[in-house]
């Protein structure tokens, strides 16, 4: 069972890869499998998304290349 | 953040995320991490937690930017991860799917807008180190100050001045059903729903706005019109057909609402408008889009509220006619929309045409149909129970038609009340049978105006046909108009004369002291006298003498009249008026048969015999030419008058009386219903007092007639009494000169003489008299004076 247990998550962490990579996520292995873990764990999928926004180092995207001031307005 | 587990493994998240050169120590990171965790932030563009629309979208933004292989890619590694199942596996795979997604969609340099922050600076400031309670700030060059606060600017005006079009449609959609949206308002002024002018919008964005909210004009007319019948409903003055009408609209209105909620859906949907440069996705509708959806629903909408404004005010019938009249259209679409809904409206209607047509109810609680019906006695059902109210009837409902249907359900209700037969129920249904619809509800709906004169057709064939059985073979109609003729207008000859033989001396006296039991038993004996008594007992009970009003000075002649009872149902043909016409020729034929009958019986006294012509024997020659040319003239002018009153009299019987009643008789059988058996009998009697010159047009010779009655008469009693006198006379004189001598002849002579001249006098004065009338009745010819 264990073998088939860590089988089953290898596969299915390479398949995360794999479409985290066509999404161009830039998250690597190790990242994404301890946001899968946090994930089964319960946690909000939007937070952690936001989290993992905020505080990995910014990349080369379309964005404007200076790094953008903090929300200054209460909704 | 509750087990141990869940905070290691964040903690080694935010170790390994935290890039190299960041000012933050990883336990202020950890803190911050934590309280966005336990936030439950949701952006506002969101997308429901559902893995197929998920994994669609993320298909569709692949898709757009090109890169069709990679969405190919990715469809098939989602498949391969649905089939890895079992421990080890992912327990929620559209959280990893949002994950990801929501990475993707918003790289890493994006600004978070929500976070409650707690100390928040509005320009960019240089980060003091240490973190100042948590605050993530990120370091910024101050030379680009400027460039940030201009791309600020520039927002911020874009978006206070324009509204996007996505507002714009769902505003548009929710005025189409009639609620305020942020923008569009409803404007009672101009009547009509409208952008406020302080909004700037392009042009051609408000033009179309204006004229999609149209739609929404339109519907709350419609909508105002269904609440406030509904509102009504409770009041009981809405009939049955508005009911139906507003049934109608509401189903349409609910098609309506469908069609909306589609588009509502479908505006909350992004997918790629082609060729757009910039990344932000517009929405599936746009304002023109919207226009083109909604056409159909105005088409349909404008129809309703021009339906709804022609039928304010009517009800039943009317409304149905109203509604009619706008469905003569040549567009399809108008036209399939319109057959739908008139079937519902006229369903009430039909309903009720059906029920008369067969069973001659009237289930008519708002007077909405076009047949009324007026509480009235039973003689009087036929002509006045039920009649047409033109108001009601709809346009697509002929005037025939409706006679017919009058008809119809007036012969059965006639059969049931008047005539107590219950056989019209076969016939109403095997009339259904032939037709093919049923008798119970619900069998004929509008468009089938055909099959709903058909059957109305074929109830009017068969029940006429079962009310001309029951009236002729029943009652005998034929019969009983057969015995009015006979005795009411003295076809029966011999009882006639019997009649007058017997009841002549009673009537001389004055009015006022004859008894009219006396005379029915005079008449009861006068039928056994003659042929009458072998008629039917039915026929011969209803005949009774009849007593007309009478003033002072009437003789018993002027006030006598036979009348003839005709009871329940054939009094709808011989009603009191028709009967007091009835009486009138028979008055008018009595008094000419009463001067017929004076003619007669003063020819019995007057006819050249042995006595007349032995009178005078004995005088001289001078007194008896003198006689002879008086009794000739009276001779003559008796004759005279025997032939105009028999002339006149056959004229009467033959000429008028028995050509009308063959005439008559032959259209009794040929007539199919009740209608036209009365028109025919209305005819035959009309054309009986025309022709007896009892009509209009004949008044003047009437009078002269009447005249020369009078004049007739007093000849009769003239010439009676002068030929007493002579009898007496003459017996006198045979008596005295078979036991006198001759001395006494003088004395006798003398006698007769005086007589004589006093009889010469008045035979004179008479024939004189009679000459002046005459004259003055040829005078009166000549010179009509009305």
């Amino acid at each position: 069972m264990e073998a088939e247990a860590a089988r089953n998550a290898k596969e299915t962490l390479e398949l995360a890869f794999q479409i985290s990579n066509i999404l161009e996520t830039g998250l690597d292995r190790h990242t994404l499998s301890l946001l899968i873990a946090l994930l089964d764990r319960g946690v909000n999928p939007e937070a952690l998304a936001a989290l993992v926004r905020e505080l990995s180092p910014p990349r080369q995207s379309s964005c404007a290349p200076i790094p953008p001031v903090t929300a200054p307005r209460q909704p | 953040m509750d087990d141990p587990q869940t905070s290691a493994l964040l903690r080694e998240l935010v170790l390994r995320l935290l890039p190299a050169g960041s000012p933050f120590s990883p336990d202020a990171a950890l803190r911050y991490a934590r309280r966005l965790l336990s936030s439950r932030l949701l952006s506002p563009s969101s997308l429901p937690a559902d893995e197929t629309s998920l994994s669609d979208s993320i298909k569709r933004q692949l898709a757009l930017s090109g890169r069709t292989s990679a969405a190919l890619a990715f469809s098939d590694l989602l498949h391969k991860l649905s089939m890895l199942s079992g421990p080890g596996s992912l327990r929620h795979r559209p959280a990893l799917l949002l994950l990801l997604k929501s990475l993707s969609d918003h790289p890493a340099s994006c600004v978070l807008p929500s976070l409650p922050l707690p100390a928040s600076k509005k320009t960019a400031v240089q980060s003091t180190a240490g973190g100042v309670g948590g605050v993530l700030m990120l370091s910024k060059d101050p030379d680009n100050i400027r460039e940030i606060a201009l791309r600020e600017y520039s927002d911020l005006a874009i978006e206070d001045a324009e509204i996007d079009e996505q507002t714009l449609v769902r505003d548009v959609l929710y005025a189409a059903q009639g609620i305020d949206g942020r923008f569009v308002r409803f404007d009672p002024r101009s009547d009509g729903y409208d952008l406020p002018e302080t909004m700037r919008v392009p042009r051609s964005m408000r033009t179309m706005v204006r004229r999609l909210c149209e739609l929404g004009w339109l519907f709350k007319k419609v909508r105002g019109f269904v609440s406030e019948n509904m509102g009504q409903l409770a009041a009981a003055e809405v009939g049955t057909v508005a009911q139906a009408f507003c049934s109608a609209l509401q189903d349409e209105l609910s098609d309506y609402y469908k069609l909306l909620a589609v588009l509502e859906s479908q505006a909350l949907n992004p997918i790629p408008s082609t060729g757009s440069s910039s990344g932000d996705l517009r929405n599936y509708l746009s304002l023109r889009r919207l226009a083109v959806w909604l056409a159909e629903p105005m088409v349909r909408m404008r129809l309703m509220a021009v339906l709804v404004d022609g039928c304010k005010d009517l009800r039943g019938g009317a409304m149905a006619g109203a509604i009619h009249g706008h469905a003569q259209h040549g567009d399809p679409l108008v036209q399939e929309f319109m057959g739908r809904l008139l079937r519902r409206v006229c369903s009430p209607l039909f309903e009720m045409v059906r029920s008369w047509v067969l069973e001659g109810e009237l289930e008519d609680l708002f007077s909405e149909f076009f047949i009324l019906s007026q509480p009235v006695k039973a003689e009087s059902l036929w002509r006045e129970g039920y009649r047409i109210q033109t108001s009601m009837l709809p346009s697509f409902i002929s005037q025939t038609l409706a006679q017919r249907i009058l008809r119809t359900g007036k012969s059965i209700n006639f059969l049931r009340v008047c005539c107590e037969d219950n056989g019209w129920a076969d016939a109403a249904a095997e009339a259904a049978a032939h037709v093919g619809t049923t008798t119970r509800r619900g069998g004929l709906g509008y468009g089938e105006t055909d099959a709903l004169e058909a059957l109305v057709v074929e109830a009017a064939k068969r029940i006429d046909r079962h009310l001309m059985d029951v009236i002729h073979k029943r009652y005998r109609f034929k019969d009983h108009c057969l015995a009015i003729k006979r005795y009411l207008l003295l076809g029966q000859g011999d009882f006639v004369q019997y009649l007058m033989d017997i009841v002549g001396p009673e009537l001389s006296g004055p009015a006022n002291t004859i008894s009219s039991f006396q005379l029915a038993g005079l008449l009861e004996t006068a039928i056994r006298a003659s042929n009458a008594q072998y008629d039917d007992r039915d026929i011969l009970d209803r005949l009774k003498v009849k007593m007309m009003e009478h003033g002072d000075g009437d003789r018993g002649w002027d006030v006598f009249s036979l009348e003839y009872d005709a009871m329940v149902p054939l009094d709808t043909v011989f009603t009191a008026s028709v009967m007091k016409k009835y009486l009138r020729i028979f008055n008018y034929l009595w008094k000419l048969k009463r001067v017929e009958h004076a003619l007669i019986r003063v020819w019995k006294t007057m006819k050249p015999n042995c006595i007349a012509s032995c009178i005078f024997a004995k005088e001289g020659m001078g007194v008896k030419v003198q006689f002879v040319s008086v009794l000739r003239r009276c001779q003559v002018l008796w004759n005279e008058m025997n032939h105009f009153v028999t002339n006149f009299q056959y004229y009467i019987m033959f000429e008028v009386l028995e050509v009308s009643w063959a005439r008559f008789s032959e259209e009794m059988d040929v007539t199919k219903d009740m209608d036209g058996l009365l028109a025919a009998h209305e005819k035959y009697l009309s054309s009986i007092m025309e022709k007896s010159l009892l009509g209009e047009k004949s008044q003047g010779i009437v009078r002269t007639l009447f005249a020369l009655f009078d004049l007739i008469l007093r000849f009769r009693s003239h010439a009676e009494m002068w030929f007493e006198r002579i009898y007496e006379l003459q017996i006198r004189g045979r008596g005295k000169s078979r036991s006198k001598a001759k001395d006494e002849f003088s004395k006798t002579n003398s006698w007769l003489e005086g007589g004589r001249k006093a009889m010469m006098q008045l035979a004179g004065e008479f024939i004189q008299k009679m000459g002046e009338d005459l004259d003055k009745i040829a005078a009166d010819q000549l010179y009509p004076t009305k």
